[in-house]
């Protein structure tokens, strides 16, 4: 495990780089980034479109391969596994929230909470799955299907199936994307909740300044880097620092018609 | 897992049903080839008229062939004779002799035809002569009147009797011999239930003057003394009787002695069984994988998610292919009693065309149903297979994009299998053009089409995005705003779009090469048919049989260069041996001397035709080769009704495509056919007389003579297109059987494609387009389809009408109507119009809200 400070890293990625394409169509997506996640924080992931936030989420997940450079989960090099033992950890160790079609929508709540358990041949144990699907506050919808349930309702769901494995980190991409503001604050509420009762090590891409607030640190990505890093956010400072890289990739000239162009 | 792939089922009724259907009608189709097919194999043919002897004892129609090689190597093929093994009327005695026998009845059956009012036959169908003793083998019973015991005397069966109106006492006019005489009824008989063939009884004394080989009968049926064992005595019998070429039968086998010929269409059957049946099977196969892939691909982000929450691809196919197999149990065991049904109908319909005699017991065992059951489920899992391959090559990452539209579809194994499907299809075409002839064509130019099918829909999304470039800019350009909104949508959507094009592609496809594939046959037999044709002009008798002496005088007829009696038969040669000769031996045709060295001389490549007495024979040049034998030599044949005769060459033959038989003199040939006599008198004109004076002159002659007729060139070719197309109903019934099955498909998988697309038209209703043009774009966007669909299917079917029309006759094109290619088209346009309009009407039949945006 990597030691820095007092915190144990989770996950850490090492000169990673993940270029899409070849020669000249060659689109770089991240550009020798290395950075770690330590355990129990929760970390937002920012950027304007294209800067490669989504990229990194999976490299880390190892639902995608870096073109270079490692990323260490746990002290497992994901480098090194093929594609089976991939598939194992995130079963085993990686809890996902997306930012829709989470659900099987043939599965009722419990049945979906605990697919991963039954892709795992494990047996879900009863005490934990009711522990943490009321921890999602849908005790009393455990046999609902997902039609049944609103948008907001769904992501807890998610959660709850993100949770019940005790996995060293959990990855949200995007998970308020399509929720109202209310929703939205419910699903961060309990993802917050996750990192301060259960020590969960939770890291999450948005787009969205207030909900990059309800992490520990945010670090903002342009151009396939990390470019900027916050600790402790609030909605302003984070929606001041995107405005700023909005405004510095705008002034870089690059192959296609820029917005401002478009606008004027 | 088993659990969530039952819930996951329950919950998608839509692609569940699509291949469920799927697997049904596949299934339900085996089945019926099945059950055609087993009957084939089995040929139960219960006795009908010799039902009531326990035991029969008849000639052994099968022949063993020249053994062929030597030592280790030595085999011999088995044939089936063409014409009746008659027994030794003098074995009765011996019969009798054997313990437990109570009495023997010979049984003779020659061409008898009670006349109607119109000089015609009477009743449709087979008519036979029999004796009056031989009434009690069925049983016939009277039921009026007495039995016949002098000449001029009859009883009639009651349907016969009922038929025409006649009654105990009454008289009728029965052609039998060739001649026509007037009969008194003395009764009536009824066996009680229906029989294949109408029967004439006449008195012993008469009957035995009447048929045709003397002291020789057809069979001998067998009565026992009371408490007598019928294995016990039929073995015993069998023993006596071993040394006389005959066969003892008991129970349903008996039935081939009444029914010599019935077993040949045993093999017909088999053989269309195992075409449709076999064509089933693919069309089955491609359906279910189009379906079931479909239904993946439409849950694409569901299996994207799984794969991301930790499903391993193999956990992935074992779900897919635990889906298939659910489906596939479910749908082949409803398919089976409908199957039953099906094959039921199916053989009564053969039975009614007159392609097989309706003497078959129909069986349908539990064979066919472990068959198609085994080809039902076998289906589903190469389908599963197909669309689990699918599932494990998608991406866990594609579960949190948006909507990203497939693009990559040129896998290697795809590639592979196209070229090897394309391989296989040229192999088969080059097989169907140089090897295989007459209805087994079929057999191999069908899977060829569907191989060639194959290949065109692992390669679709290629060429759909290939035609769609085509299309676009005239659709563009006069489609207005559906036609921009459409063409946009097809350039997006290449890859499901090339989904829904694929069962259109193999619908059409297969329905224009099956049809043109008949009638391009047909139109070939005719030709040749009408180029093999000797004769000008050919006299028949409506009663089958020609009177004595006629063929004198129509030799005599002005006009006419040269008149020959004609019969056919087949043969086998025995000495010298021929070790091609498989069991279908050789073609024999008994002709007149005098009247085909005057008419035939420039088929003569030597020898002398005007030779062709007593026993000779004239043979085509390419067997005379093989056999090593020219003019002047003998060899020894064995005919039709397996007697063995030592023949001389008189003459060989050249030999055309048109004619490969050998020539005989008719009065030789004819004792050893089944009817004994030549059945037709072919006639060819002198140079200088047209056609029609040739007939005039002919019916002067003959004309009075009752029941004979006098047909021209034209009436003869006709004559034989209508039995042609006989048999092409058969085919073209179990081509429409197949064509509903591949249509039914074609709507299933538009109806699936798009109802999936239900929130794409919520997103197109919210920014302000009216329910009309919605509907608009999918129209003009299903004739894209059905165009696409319709131009690959006609392709497919061009791959191998061209190269068979170019064998079978000179031409590249296929012959036929061209109405039947435009209804094809008609209803393919049709049928993929309305099977994408509906769907989407329905989905527009609430009105839009951003709800139905959510995802689904």
């Amino acid at each position: 495990m990597y030691q820095q400070g007092d915190t144990v890293e989770v996950v850490r990625l090492l000169s990673v780089r993940k270029a899409y394409g070849k020669d000249r169509a060659q689109v770089v997506a991240l550009d020798d980034v290395t950075a770690g996640f330590a355990s129990g924080t929760f970390t937002a992931v920012m950027g304007p479109s294209g800067s490669g936030k989504s990229t990194l989420l999976h490299c880390a997940a190892g639902l995608d391969k870096p073109t270079s450079g490692t990323v260490v989960l746990g002290g497992t090099d994901l480098s090194l596994m093929r594609e089976v033992e991939l598939t194992r950890l995130r079963r085993d160790r990686i809890g996902f929230v997306f930012q829709a079609f989470n659900l099987l929508p043939a599965l009722d709540v419990e049945q979906n909470v605990t697919l991963p358990l039954r892709l795992a041949g494990r047996r879900a144990d009863p005490a934990v799955v009711r522990r943490v699907i009321d921890q999602v506050g849908l005790g009393q919808r455990r046999r609902h299907r997902p039609a049944e349930l609103s948008g907001g309702q769904q992501q807890r769901v998610a959660i709850a199936r993100a949770l019940v494995t005790h996995p060293e980190v959990i990855f949200a991409d995007e998970p308020t994307g399509a929720l109202d503001t209310r929703s939205a604050q419910e699903v961060l509420t309990l993802l917050q909740e996750a990192k301060s009762v259960s020590r969960q090590t939770i890291v999450m891409v948005t787009h969205d300044p207030v909900a990059a607030s309800y992490a520990d640190r945010v670090l903002f990505l342009a151009d396939g880097r990390v470019v900027d890093e916050l600790q402790q956010p609030n909605p302003d400072e984070v929606a001041r620092r995107m405005t700023a890289l909005v405004a510095r990739a705008e002034q870089r000239p690059q192959d296609g018609p820029r917005l401002s162009e478009l606008t004027r | 897992m088993l659990a969530l792939v039952l819930r996951t089922l329950r919950y998608r009724t839509g692609g569940f049903i699509a291949t469920l259907v799927s697997v049904f009608v596949g299934t339900a189709v085996m089945l019926a080839c099945g059950g055609l097919m087993e009957t084939g194999i089995k040929t139960v043919i219960p006795p009908q008229r010799l039902a009531a002897a326990p035991i029969v004892v008849a000639g052994n129609q099968s022949y063993d062939l020249p053994t062929v090689g030597s030592g280790e190597d030595a085999y011999h093929e088995t044939a089936t004779l063409s014409e009746r093994v008659r027994l030794d009327e003098g074995l009765a005695s011996t019969i009798s002799a054997v313990p437990g026998v109570a009495h023997v009845v010979p049984d003779t059956s020659f061409h008898a035809e009670v006349l109607g009012d119109d000089g015609g036959p009477s009743v449709p169908g087979t008519q036979a002569g029999h004796s009056w003793v031989s009434a009690e083998l069925a049983p016939f019973r009277l039921t009026d009147g007495v039995a016949p015991v002098r000449e001029g005397e009859v009883v009639l069966d009651a349907a016969t009797a009922g038929r025409i109106g006649a009654h105990a006492g009454g008289q009728v006019d029965v052609a039998v011999r060739g001649g026509v005489h007037s009969y008194q009824v003395t009764g009536i008989a009824d066996a009680g239930r229906r029989m294949a063939a109408a029967a004439v009884f006449f008195s012993p004394a008469e009957a035995a003057g009447l048929r045709s080989a003397a002291g020789q009968v057809d069979a001998f049926g067998v009565q026992l003394a009371p408490g007598a064992d019928v294995t016990a005595v039929s073995g015993q019998i069998a023993a006596a009787v071993r040394d006389q070429h005959a066969v003892t039968l008991t129970g349903d086998a008996r039935g081939s002695a009444e029914f010599a010929k019935a077993s040949g269409d045993g093999e017909l059957l088999i053989i269309l069984a195992a075409v449709f049946g076999g064509l089933a099977a693919q069309v089955a196969m491609f359906v279910v994988a189009s379906t079931l892939t479909l239904s993946v691909q439409q849950r694409r982000r569901e299996v994207a998610m799984l794969r991301a929450i930790g499903a391993t691809p193999r956990q992935l196919s074992r779900m897919i292919t635990g889906e298939a197999m659910i489906i596939g149990a479910l749908g082949t065991g409803l398919a089976i009693f409908p199957g039953m049904l099906l094959g039921d109908w199916l053989f009564g319909r053969l039975t009614g065309f007159g392609v097989v005699q309706p003497v078959f017991k129909f069986e349908q065992g539990l064979g066919p149903v472990i068959a198609a059951a085994i080809v039902g489920l076998g289906s589903a899992w190469g389908a599963a297979f197909v669309a689990a391959r699918y599932a494990g090559r998608t991406r866990p990452v594609e579960a949190m994009r948006e909507t990203a539209i497939p693009t990559r579809w040129l896998t290697p194994t795809r590639l592979w299998l196209g070229v090897s499907s394309l391989l296989g299809a040229v192999a088969l075409a080059y097989l169907t053009i140089t090897v295989v002839d007459g209805p087994l064509a079929a057999s191999t130019a069908g899977p060829a089409v569907t191989l060639v099918a194959t290949a065109v829909a692992l390669f679709a999304p290629g060429l759909t995005r290939l035609l769609v470039a085509v299309l676009r800019r005239p659709i563009r350009a006069f489609g207005g705003l559906p036609g921009y909104l459409a063409s946009l949508n097809a350039r997006a959507r290449w890859m499901p779009m090339a989904g829904a094009v694929t069962p259109i592609m193999l619908a059409t496809g297969l329905a224009i090469f099956m049809l043109y594939f008949q009638t391009t046959e047909v139109a070939a037999a005719e030709k040749q048919y009408s180029d093999s044709l000797l004769a000008d002009a050919v006299v028949t008798s409506a009663t089958g049989d020609l009177p004595p002496g006629l063929i004198a005088t129509v030799q005599q007829a002005p006009g006419a260069a040269g008149a020959t009696a004609f019969v056919t038969s087949k043969g086998y040669n025995e000495k010298p041996s021929d070790a091609t000769q498989d069991e279908d031996g050789v073609d024999l045709t008994g002709v007149t001397a005098d009247g085909v060295a005057a008419a035939w001389g420039s088929i003569v490549s030597s020898g002398r035709l005007d030779a062709l007495h007593g026993d000779t024979i004239a043979l085509p040049a390419d067997l005379a080769q093989r056999l090593g034998v020219g003019v002047g030599a003998k060899i020894v044949m064995r005919l039709g009704d397996g007697s063995r005769v030592t023949l001389d060459v008189v003459a060989t033959l050249r030999t055309t495509a048109a004619s490969a038989s050998a020539l005989m003199p008719a009065d030789t040939l004819a004792p050893h056919t089944a009817g004994g006599a030549a059945d037709r008198i072919l006639v060819t004109a002198k140079p200088g007389t047209t056609e029609a004076d040739l007939l005039a002159s002919l019916r002067g002659r003959v004309g009075d003579v009752a029941g004979v007729q006098v047909a021209g060139r034209e009436a003869l070719t006709k004559a034989f297109v209508a039995e042609t197309q006989a048999n092409a109903w058969v085919n073209y019934l179990i081509v429409g059987l197949l064509l509903v099955y591949a249509a039914i498909s074609m709507v299933n998988t538009l109806v699936m494609a798009t109802a999936n697309r239900r929130r794409e038209f919520g997103l197109q209703r919210l920014i302000g387009s009216t329910r009309g043009q919605v509907m608009r774009m999918m129209a003009v966007e299903a004739g894209m389809v059905a165009a696409i669909g319709a131009f690959l299917g006609t392709l497919v079917a061009a791959s191998m009408l061209v190269p068979f029309s170019a064998a079978v006759s000179d031409s590249l094109f296929p012959s036929g109507p061209l109405w039947i290619y435009l209804v094809i088209l008609g209803l393919a346009v049709v049928l993929t119009v309305v099977a994408t309009c509906a769907p989407t009407w329905f989905a527009l039949r609430t009105r839009p809200s951003p709800s139905t945006l959510a995802p689904e």
